[in-house]
């Protein structure tokens, strides 16, 4: 991981191998399948691309956090896009390829995520991670498919912990099973009405990660802000730097 | 902010800054740090807290601070019994038996006192009534201990932070338990039901393996670390500023360590380091 590191001045002699702020990793779960190619990935890239700068302008102005991207694209099965951490500053989006009547297993593409999320794969100074879960259809798991990667995704402390946002790219992809990824029915689901939709909805969610992830962030307000009335959520579910 | 002390033997050196997302945000520093040494019984007290940063613990540089007066109070009393103990499993028996619930109970007592001279507003007792929390929640914070008496090191802490021990060849030593259920956003405390449960306590015989320095620390000092590893390389180092600098040249720099993890730069988190040295011919003898 190319992480920015301050190196120690030889006067000040501090002792350690360095400091630098907290990694926060964001994983972003983009739906590859069949039905994305044409338009829809096209848009779904620039969106990206787009969200980037969003992140990276949010990571210069606040006092606390590095942002890390890793990318899973997945269908059928899920397979890194970006498997090791790169900064948000100065990243260069690669498009992603929609996979030739690909599925959109999304179970799968859970426990990979999972993967990275293990004790040991990420820091134990890391922020809560955020994953983004991206799609424009229902998920095609065989039975248990979903709710197995799921629960795998959820065992892991990083996975149960993170903050868990989904984009609908149109109304039909607006299930149950982006609820249950969510873990919270009081946090929207963000519906792309149309390709033009997705980097509105992308820099929505990019801003909820980025000012949820700030220490002492009332994050009502923040839902309230971006995603509109707020009386369902209730006060704990962003809730950090507290009590357990 | 600097403090310094040495009238029992061990050395100790406090340093402690508020946090760039504080100072962005408008927050003081919510860390506290007191110590405090008995020249007739050579024993060395030290305690660092953090209090909250969440809106829920508005109070939390108040708690903070009651926290490490009253740790310093039940451990300096603590000390002589500690003195006495003749085997590592009594000590730390003993650590475990007294620090946790003396200090809780005098802590919720403090709180109590603060609460009964400055009442909740109107709006906070709303506040209050509508997360359903019990008085003391607005003043939650960490704790972080240690006493040394004796031949012996007893530790204490609650939520998180770091207790790490150098050894004179330059490894670490963690001599407090871990807690898996910290995991960087929510934290054991002080404000808790039965906070006592939740304490971690720790002894270690150091005339069976002498330190050459401990480090007491909130935990904006352990996220401002890029290594994974860094305990230890955090004790390589200070065996080798020891082996160069005077006592004096840690008084000027633990500050400046505290600063620097707490910038924009580091955790953006108050940080508060205490260093404790022991004396030269404890370790090398």
């Amino acid at each position: 991981m190319a992480e920015h590191v301050t190196p120690l001045a030889p006067y000040s002699r501090m002792p350690g191998g360095g400091i630098s702020r907290r990694p926060l990793h964001v994983i972003i779960l983009a739906d590859c399948s069949g039905g994305m190619k044409g338009e829809k990935i096209q848009a779904l890239n620039f969106a990206i691309a787009d969200m980037m700068p969003h992140l990276e302008a949010w990571e210069h102005d606040q006092e606390q956090a590095q942002v890390f991207i890793r990318a899973i694209a997945f269908a059928t099965e899920p397979r890194w896009h970006i498997r090791d951490p790169v900064p948000v500053a100065g990243i260069r989006w690669k498009p992603l390829q929609p996979v030739a009547k690909g599925l959109t297993n999304m179970g799968p593409a859970f426990a990979l995520a999972a993967e990275a999320l293990a004790p040991g794969q990420i820091e134990r100074r890391a922020l809560r991670p955020a994953l983004l879960l991206i799609t424009d259809g229902l998920a095609t798991d065989p039975p248990g498919g979903f709710e197995a990667g799921l629960g795998t995704l959820l065992a892991q402390p990083a996975g149960r912990a993170a903050l868990r946002l989904s984009i609908a790219i149109g109304r039909d992809a607006q299930s149950d099973a982006l609820t249950r990824f969510i873990g919270d029915p009081t946090v929207p689901v963000l519906v792309a009405d149309s390709t033009e939709d997705i980097a509105d909805r992308l820099v929505a969610a990019s801003l909820a990660v980025s000012r949820m992830s700030e220490t002492g962030a009332d994050r009502g307000a923040v839902m309230r802000r971006l995603f509109g009335p707020a009386e369902g959520f209730p006060p704990g579910v962003f809730d950090q730097d507290t009590i357990i | 902010m600097t403090s310094e002390l040495e009238p029992a033997g061990w050395h100790v050196v406090v340093g402690t800054a508020r946090g760039a997302v504080h100072y962005a945000r408008g927050m003081p520093n919510q860390d506290s740090a007191e110590y405090q040494a008995d020249a007739e019984t050579a024993a060395t007290v030290v305690a660092v807290a953090d209090g909250h940063g969440h809106s829920r613990h508005a109070r939390s540089a108040i708690g903070s601070a009651l926290a490490v007066q009253v740790s310093c109070r039940v451990a300096a009393q603590f000390a002589g019994s500690l003195a006495s103990q003749p085997a590592a499993d009594g000590a730390a028996e003993a650590a475990r038996e007294h620090l946790p619930l003396a200090i809780v109970r005098e802590w919720r007592g403090e709180v109590a006192k603060h609460l009964s001279a400055h009442p909740y507003t109107e709006s906070e007792q709303a506040a209050l009534a509508e997360a359903g929390d019990e008085p003391e929640v607005p003043y939650g914070s960490t704790l972080l201990v240690a006493v040394i008496a004796g031949r012996w090191l007893a530790c204490a802490q609650i939520g998180d932070g770091d207790v790490i021990a150098v050894r004179p060849d330059g490894t670490a030593l963690c001599p407090v338990p871990g807690d898996s259920r910290l995991d960087g956003q929510h934290t054991t405390s002080l404000c808790q039901p039965d906070a006592e449960d939740d304490f971690r306590t720790a002894a270690h015989d150091l005339s069976g393996e002498p330190l050459l320095a401990l480090l007491v620390a909130t935990d904006g000092f352990g996220n401002a670390q890029s290594s994974a590893s860094w305990q230890g390389e955090v004790a390589r180092d200070i065996v080798a500023l020891a082996a160069e600098h005077d006592h004096g040249w840690f008084a000027v720099h633990v500050p400046d360590w505290a600063e620097r993890c707490a910038s924009a730069d580091g955790s953006g988190d108050d940080t508060t380091i205490a260093l404790l040295l022991a004396p030269r011919d404890s370790w090398t003898r």
